[in-house]
């Protein structure tokens, strides 16, 4: 079924996104939602996100200090907005899925 | 994800061509530092040098500068005899930088940092493009 297939890949894309920030910020896998249920699955999302943005204001706010290399303040925002971006993306198409359950006469 | 560390990878490149960058305007900026006494050297060319390293994070081979080391080349020598650093002959020694070598350097750093970002913005094309099927 199509929202099936949706819902794999949607859970290998934030699972993705979850690892890629456990690894980046190497803070233990908090919340990567491993028994497989899609709210702790999507807390872990958001926290990695949030992760990937700390990390790229943390460079922003030195840069303004003085002290970071301005490439790597672009390359943490350029990372922070991959993240927030897929994020957002499938968010959108997991509510649009959603609502489309929704609208299913019963 | 590989894009991410393609994008780190090329990031290091732009560091290694921004650390040339600096040598080489320490040469320009240098190129007339002769010493203040006669028999001391004047200001000796250096010459960057760039080392591959394993970045155990990303898995994968960066750039980075290595040693700047100082070019063996001899000094040129001109001759003016008043001058402070002058020998008994009137020659003052001169740093062994030659302007052309440093902007054909330059020249060189600028071109390949250019093509470390077309890196960059190729990556970031093809994230943003992947990501608009989800949004079609």
């Amino acid at each position: 079924m199509a929202i099936n297939a949706f819902g794999a890949g949607a859970y290998a894309a934030t699972q993705n996104l979850v690892s890629l920030a456990a690894k980046k910020a190497s803070t233990g896998a908090q919340g990567a939602g491993g028994a497989g249920d899609f709210g702790g699955l999507l807390k872990g999302a958001v926290e990695g996100v949030a992760q990937a943005g700390r990390k790229a204001e943390a460079q922003a706010m030195s840069a303004v200090a003085g002290k970071a290399d301005i490439v790597d303040v672009v390359t943490a925002v350029a990372e922070s907005e991959a993240a927030i971006e897929t994020l957002v993306a499938v968010r959108d198409r997991v509510i649009a899925a959603y609502e489309e359950i929704m609208r299913m006469p019963v | 994800m590989d894009f991410l560390k393609t994008i780190s990878i090329a990031a290091s490149g732009l560091k290694a061509q921004s650390g040339r960058m600096r040598v080489v305007a320490e040469n320009i900026a240098n190129a007339d530092s002769t010493a203040d006494r006669p028999g001391a050297d004047p200001y000796r060319r250096k010459v960057p040098t760039f080392e591959r390293r394993f970045d155990r994070e990303l898995e994968a081979s960066v750039v980075s500068l290595g040693r700047v080391r100082p070019d063996q080349s001899p000094f040129r020598t001109r001759l003016e005899p008043g001058h402070p650093a002058a020998d008994a002959e009137g020659r003052v020694k001169m740093p062994n930088v030659n302007s052309l070598v440093e902007s054909v350097d330059m020249r060189e750093a600028q071109r390949s940092y250019e093509a470390n970002l077309n890196l960059i913005t190729a990556t970031r094309r093809m994230i943003s493009r992947t990501l608009e099927i989800l949004r079609a």
